[in-house]
């Protein structure tokens, strides 16, 4: 049951972690090579 | 002439007939009820034939059996499908929001408290049924709302039972309209379901999405090695999306591989569904499993979305939590219809698309990070 417990934990550690990274080089990314014009606004009711 | 040659009714056992009713019920579905008829009526078709007395079509060296052996056993039917997958999916709405990622990883927690408590009825602690670490692992991937990756982790860690497993990841596919919204109503207030998020104005460059597919290539697969397969075949795919000088190669990603690897995979799987393997009393239980994970997933997604609405000064829609799950694009279309009920000029699609596409990623990381830590135990 603890090896089943520890699995559980540390994957969700691991997916974080590959999922921070990959955050990080998205938003990277888009500082590099720039999104286009973006502009936010509301919905117009 | 012997009658043990013809007379196929004769042998007719009463799981044979059963599963021969089920095949029955899931082509009706498709066909009927228009249930994720792609998938449900070659799977019925494949069950029928399965299922038939004498046919040998799914005994050693029959039709199923050699696609079950080249398809299923060598992870290259799920593979294909990424491809396909990867070259069908737009991940701008994903792009303009990264931070979904976060709902999308969050959004798997149902994998692994389904994979907890498969092993503690199994192995891990009651015996009550005989499921391994490894059938845990095949069955809590059904939590991953993500068919590929579910089939691709169920086959290479050889559970025996990957015939539930594969029907019931795809039958509750076809039921997120009716799991998630109760459990999106019960979380979210009326008040927080309407809330209404900007609309992102303007494009992702294309050099953005050309070395999107690459980079998450690279990152994933050197982070976690074991969702190579998984992430590089959907980023492959979505690189002859984006790319825009293989149109044609993208155009046969999208419909002839598609369809071609849909219509294989589907018999296939429907011809792993012989009475004998499939009608046992740990399938009942792992259609209850798949359940709690769809369930245990969208509760872990909208409590970060929860979290996200906090945290933005409530401007983001907490019900995009629930696409964390990779289900695309039912899902988004669940939220957009809650949002809309909540409020009828709340138009939430393109963020549930978002947190949908980061939920796909986030289901193959998963897929992945099952695989390592189960064949790094034993």
């Amino acid at each position: 049951m603890l090896i089943a417990l520890w699995i559980v934990v540390t994957r969700m550690l691991i997916i974080f972690a590959v999922l921070g990274v990959l955050f990080l080089a998205i938003v990277l990314l888009n500082k590099l090579v720039g999104l286009k014009p973006k502009e936010e606004k509301g919905d117009k009711e | 002439m012997p009658t043990g040659e013809f007379l196929g009714f004769l042998h007719l056992t009463w799981q044979a007939t059963i599963m021969l009713v089920i095949s029955g019920v899931l082509m009706w579905l498709g066909i009927s009820k228009k249930m994720e008829p792609y998938l449900l009526v070659p799977i019925g078709a494949g069950c029928m034939l399965a299922n038939i007395p004498l046919g040998g079509i799914a005994e050693s060296g029959g039709l199923l059996a050699v696609l079950r052996e080249v398809g299923i056993k060598t992870e290259i039917f799920p593979l294909l499908i990424f491809v396909a997958v990867g070259a069908m999916i737009d991940f701008e709405p994903f792009l303009q929001r990264p931070y979904t990622i976060f709902i999308g990883g969050a959004a798997q927690f149902g994998i692994f408290a389904t994979f907890f408590l498969a092993y503690l009825l199994g192995d891990g602690w009651l015996h009550v049924l005989n499921f391994t670490l490894q059938d845990a692992a095949a069955i809590g991937t059904i939590g991953s709302a993500d068919g590929p990756t579910t089939i691709y982790v169920a086959s290479v860690l050889q559970t025996k039972y990957i015939a539930a497993i594969v029907v019931a990841a795809y039958s509750y596919m076809a039921l997120v309209p009716i799991i998630q919204p109760p459990i999106i109503k019960a979380l979210c207030s009326k008040e927080e379901r309407a809330v209404k998020m900007p609309v992102v104005v303007g494009g992702t460059p294309q050099r953005t999405k050309i070395l999107f597919p690459i980079i998450t290539t690279l990152l994933v697969g050197l982070i976690c090695p074991k969702a190579t397969p998984l992430i590089g075949c959907l980023m492959f795919g979505n690189l002859l999306r984006e790319c825009g000088v293989v149109e044609s190669l993208s155009q046969a990603a999208q419909n002839e591989l598609s369809n071609i690897i849909t219509i294989l995979l589907g018999l296939t799987v429907g011809g792993m569904m012989s009475g004998t393997e499939f009608l046992k009393p740990e399938t009942v239980l792992v259609f209850v499993l798949g359940v709690v994970a769809f369930a245990l997933d969208t509760v872990a997604g909208v409590l970060v979305g929860k979290l996200i609405y906090v945290l933005s000064g409530k401007k983001v829609n907490p019900m995009i939590g629930a696409c964390g799950i990779s289900a695309f694009p039912m899902s988004s279309r669940v939220v957009q219809k809650l949002g809309l009920e909540a409020n009828p000029y709340n138009h939430l699609l393109m963020h549930a698309l978002g947190a949908n596409t980061a939920g796909q990623i986030a289901s193959v990381v998963a897929g992945g990070a099952m695989l390592l830590l189960v064949s790094g135990i034993h």
